[in-house]
């Protein structure tokens, strides 16, 4: 009998399992043992970021396709949400969603209209795209009120089931909901990369053509990532803006867009784990390094740029890496 | 041809760049479970015809059919869906992946578990994943390489390439399989085993047509060639025909050579 195995390369791991479970109990204890609100501050940070890098990951890292949308995505559905709850009375939950709705029919439209000529199309399109959200944010005045955005966001109330409702007011309110979207956004897309939709992902990405031969439509999985990608992004920024208590155009700067490319390259693209690590490690890492705020994107360049020459792939390349040294060790292939 | 029906079907396929046409209205059938060689020298458009079938070139003209059902204009993957796979001359493989989800993957979409199947894992999914990774051993057995299923491809050598490769290619029990350059830069020894194993997959009842440049190989593999030159077919037949063929011996050798041949053999 063989040892279980595992087509789609991933190697269950109950160590693993363990590990974020005690992660995701630590997380959720932070609120209760210290009322330290700078640390709730980093959390949603973290919850933000984290969900845009993982989405990037997807698209980029999964399935290769360099997207710079992802910002473009995050804003829209930030300013769906924070229009739709001010002007429209909408619930917090059905504007959220709505921005996340909307934000994945766009991602649709640019994708289909430009996968169809070349994946560098769809980088330079994905690229114009994120620029243009920002001037239409600026200069659609009687829509988005241009460059003051929308101050003054109000305080979220949340229907849960059983009829509470959850007054979102305090930063550790804000903090359990984002990070409770966190770990439904990031499941989400551990299931898609672990699943065979993954695997044919990484099999476009690889090698297209060969997929191609082996029956799987690339553009049908490109358009899956890049809507999966664009709904979260869009419904993290709706949740997120409400605890900024603004939108304004800068919800489209390009620093989001350089901070999450940064992620997915520095944890390793196609790496789910990577990706998270370096997400965590990289929210925390510029409040480290306050003291040097105008250094800090030279910093992010440098380190980008060390993690190219030396460890290009990131820590995921780095163990696929080794785990491709081990097999050409001269010795008799180990079967488990 | 014994059945009523051709497996193929290649009707007038036409394709031109620019002025030059690399395929002229060339046509040919293949049946079923038949092992057919195409070679032609260099430019010949043997590559060309071969891209235009499995759809990853668009034809200029002509129709072809797979058991009946038409082929012509539709994309790569709806091609390989229908039953025609085919391996690439430059040799491809998935790095990243163990060699068993190499196999995997090729037969993924062939299986009729959909989307949502696929993501939250019940019977259909479950199922079809061990009747693969089943299958998956069983080619890599074939081919020579099961030791090494767990491994990444990126360990393997060049011919192991190509011998996952053409694993990969039988993985959705294909009707028809194009093997481009199988033994193309291949050493010897590695040669007499891609030989063995095509003959073995042919035995298990799948057509091939293979494309070579290597002429004693497909001589002693197929019992039919097809000979192009600049994009027409020049002869077809078995290859004691097609050795002794003047205008093959023309189209290779040259025509001043070939007629000295002739001259001193007559």
């Amino acid at each position: 009998m063989n040892p279980p195995r595992t087509a789609s390369g991933m190697n269950a791991v109950p160590l693993r399992a363990l590990a974020v479970l005690a992660g995701l109990m630590a997380l959720f204890a932070i609120p209760k043992l210290t009322g330290n609100d700078y640390l709730l501050a980093l959390g949603v940070s973290f919850a933000a970021l984290s969900v845009l890098s993982g989405g990037l990951n997807l698209v980029y890292g999964y399935t290769g396709l360099l997207s710079f949308a992802q910002v473009g995505f995050f804003g829209i559905g930030s300013y769906t949400a924070a229009l739709l709850v001010t002007e429209r009375d909408w619930s917090l939950w059905a504007g959220v969603a709505a921005g996340g709705g909307l934000a994945t029919v766009v991602g649709l439209v640019i994708g289909y209209s430009s996968l169809r000529l070349s994946r560098h199309a769809f980088a330079i399109v994905s690229l114009s795209f994120a620029l243009l959200c920002m001037i239409v944010a600026r200069d659609w005045v009687s829509l988005t009120r241009g460059a003051m955005g929308i101050p003054g966001l109000p305080t979220p109330t949340l229907s849960l089931p059983g009829g509470i409702r959850w007054r979102i007011a305090q930063p550790a309110d804000f903090y359990y909901l984002l990070l409770g979207f966190v770990v439904f956004a990031h499941a989400v897309i551990y299931l898609v990369v672990t699943s065979r939709l993954g695997r044919a992902m990484r099999a476009i990405k690889l090698n297209e053509p060969l997929a191609q031969s082996h029956g799987i439509n690339p553009l049908a999985y490109k358009l899956l990532a890049i809507a999966l990608s664009a709904l979260l992004a869009g419904m993290v920024g709706g949740l997120f803006v409400f605890y900024l208590t603004i939108v304004d155009p800068s919800i489209f700067d390009f620093y989001y867009t350089e901070t999450m490319l940064i992620m997915v390259i520095i944890g390793g693209p196609g790496s789910f784990w990577g990706v998270l690590l370096s997400s965590a490690v990289l929210t925390a890492l510029p409040d480290l390094l306050r003291f040097t705020t105008d250094l800090r994107m030279v910093l992010y360049g440098a380190v980008l740029i060390a993690a190219m020459l030396l460890c290009p792939g990131g820590l995921g390349g780095w163990l696929h890496r080794r785990r491709v040294a081990r097999w050409r060790q001269p010795r008799p292939a180990p079967r488990s | 041809m014994t059945t009523a029906r051709p497996l193929l079907e290649v009707r007038g396929l036409t394709k031109r760049y620019l002025g030059l046409t690399a395929v002229d209205s060339l046509s040919y059938e293949l049946g079923t479970g038949s092992m057919v060689g195409l070679i032609g020298p260099n430019g010949s458009g043997k590559s060309t015809s071969i891209d235009c079938i499995s759809g990853f070139q668009p034809a200029d003209g002509g129709r072809w059919f797979l058991d009946g059902r038409e082929m012509t204009g539709l994309a790569p993957h709806r091609i390989a869906r229908a039953g025609l796979t085919r391996t690439f001359q430059t040799v491809r493989a998935y790095d990243e992946l163990t060699l068993l989800a190499n196999l995997c993957v090729a037969s993924q979409e062939s299986d009729g578990v959909g989307w949502m199947q696929s993501l939250f894992r019940g019977q259909p999914l479950r199922s079809a994943d061990a009747a693969a990774q089943t299958r998956g051993l069983e080619l890599l057995a074939t081919v020579g390489l099961a030791d090494y299923a767990d491994a990444p491809a990126a360990i393997l050598s060049y011919g192991q390439r190509k011998l996952l490769a053409i694993a990969a290619s039988m993985m959705a029990r294909p009707r028809l399989v194009v093997l481009d350059e199988p033994v193309a830069g291949v050493n010897p020894t590695m040669v007499r085993h891609i030989e063995e194993v095509i003959q073995k997959l042919n035995a298990q009842g799948v057509a091939l047509l293979i494309v070579e440049h290597n002429v004693d190989f497909i001589m002693s593999l197929c019992r039919r060639v097809i000979v192009l030159e600049s994009g027409c077919k020049i002869a077809d037949g078995p290859p004691g025909l097609i050795r002794s063929d003047p205008r093959v011996l023309a189209a290779y050798l040259g025509k001043a050579r070939a007629a000295e041949l002739d001259s001193r053999s007559g």
